[in-house]
């Protein structure tokens, strides 16, 4: 068995980030990642508990995927749980595909970071098996070489994501200003001589 | 505001999972991160699951099941995977 470990700091508040987990598909950076589907979700004592299917491909080369007919699809279960009063989000995916010669168990939390204001900490680990084929050490050795890799790639696409996040809500920040400089204008009122239904 | 929608496994799926999504991500944001758990797009997501279940049936897909409840809690141990009914995994 392999295990591989990381953390990363994103410099946006916990809430942002964990609305960029659910929207991180798709990105640039992770062009493999084909679908993502809630098998199920639910809320229970204020707790959201989803389980999700990704289909990721493999990216074989074009001259394989002739042979093949098409390239081929790997496939991982997710289950996750987000507390919003402990401010707090954990998953946890394991392969389907290749799940008897395989275990590629992989958790990861997202909490706020305990120092630092407005910053998020993410911890990943991986848990790699390869069980009743040869060279299991080189093989596990290669496949937390790849997680490792497409980690740094997951932590681009997040704050891809984020920076489209953010942008979606100034945009929508200025549009609603703007509508209330019209109103003002257009009345000749000042602002505080509204008064807003509640 | 451009939105790039992720596809479903089944292309069928597509339609009903990008209205599920769109109803979710801003009920996460606006409501359940504020402390309000009602869920408002359970009917949405009830037409979206059975549409993904059927999907996933039909391409043989055998989902993993945590045995038990929790993650996330101290007795979180490691999932096993789903027996099948000849008794191996």
């Amino acid at each position: 068995m392999k295990i591989w470990t990381t953390e990363h700091i994103f410099s946006h508040p916990w809430e942002t980030v964990v609305q960029a987990v659910w929207q991180k598909y798709p990105n640039p950076m992770n062009p493999a990642v084909v679908g993502v589907d809630v098998v199920d979700r639910r809320v229970t004592k204020g707790v959201l508990k989803t389980h999700r299917l990704i289909s990721t491909k493999w990216g074989l080369p074009s001259s394989v995927t002739k042979v093949l007919g098409a390239d081929r699809m790997f496939y991982a279960s997710e289950h996750s749980v987000v507390d919003p009063v402990k401010k707090s989000m954990i998953l946890m995916s394991k392969n389907i595909t290749f799940c008897k010669e395989v275990s590629i168990v992989e958790k990861m939390t997202y909490s706020p970071h305990p120092s630092k204001e407005d910053c998020t900490i993410v911890k990943q680990k991986a848990e790699v098996t390869i069980h009743g084929i040869p060279l299991s050490s080189y093989l596990e050795g290669f496949i937390t070489g790849k997680i490792s890799v497409n980690s740094s790639k997951g932590k681009q696409g997040m704050e891809w994501v984020i920076t489209k996040i953010n942008k979606d809500v100034q945009e929508l920040t200025s549009k609603t200003v703007k509508s209330m400089d019209d109103l003002v204008h257009l009345s000749g009122e000042p602002l505080t001589n509204f008064s807003f239904r509640k | 505001m451009v939105v790039i929608n992720m596809n479903s496994i089944g292309e069928e799926c597509n339609k009903l999972k990008h209205e599920y999504d769109t109803c979710f991500n801003k009920w996460f944001a606006e409501k359940f991160l504020k402390g309000e758990s009602n869920d408002e797009c359970v009917s949405l997501f009830k037409k979206y699951q059975d549409c993904v279940k059927k999907a996933i049936e039909a391409q043989k897909i055998d989902l993993w099941e945590l045995e038990k409840d929790v993650l996330g809690t101290e007795q979180e141990q490691k999932p096993n995977p789903k027996k099948r009914s000849d008794g191996k995994t």
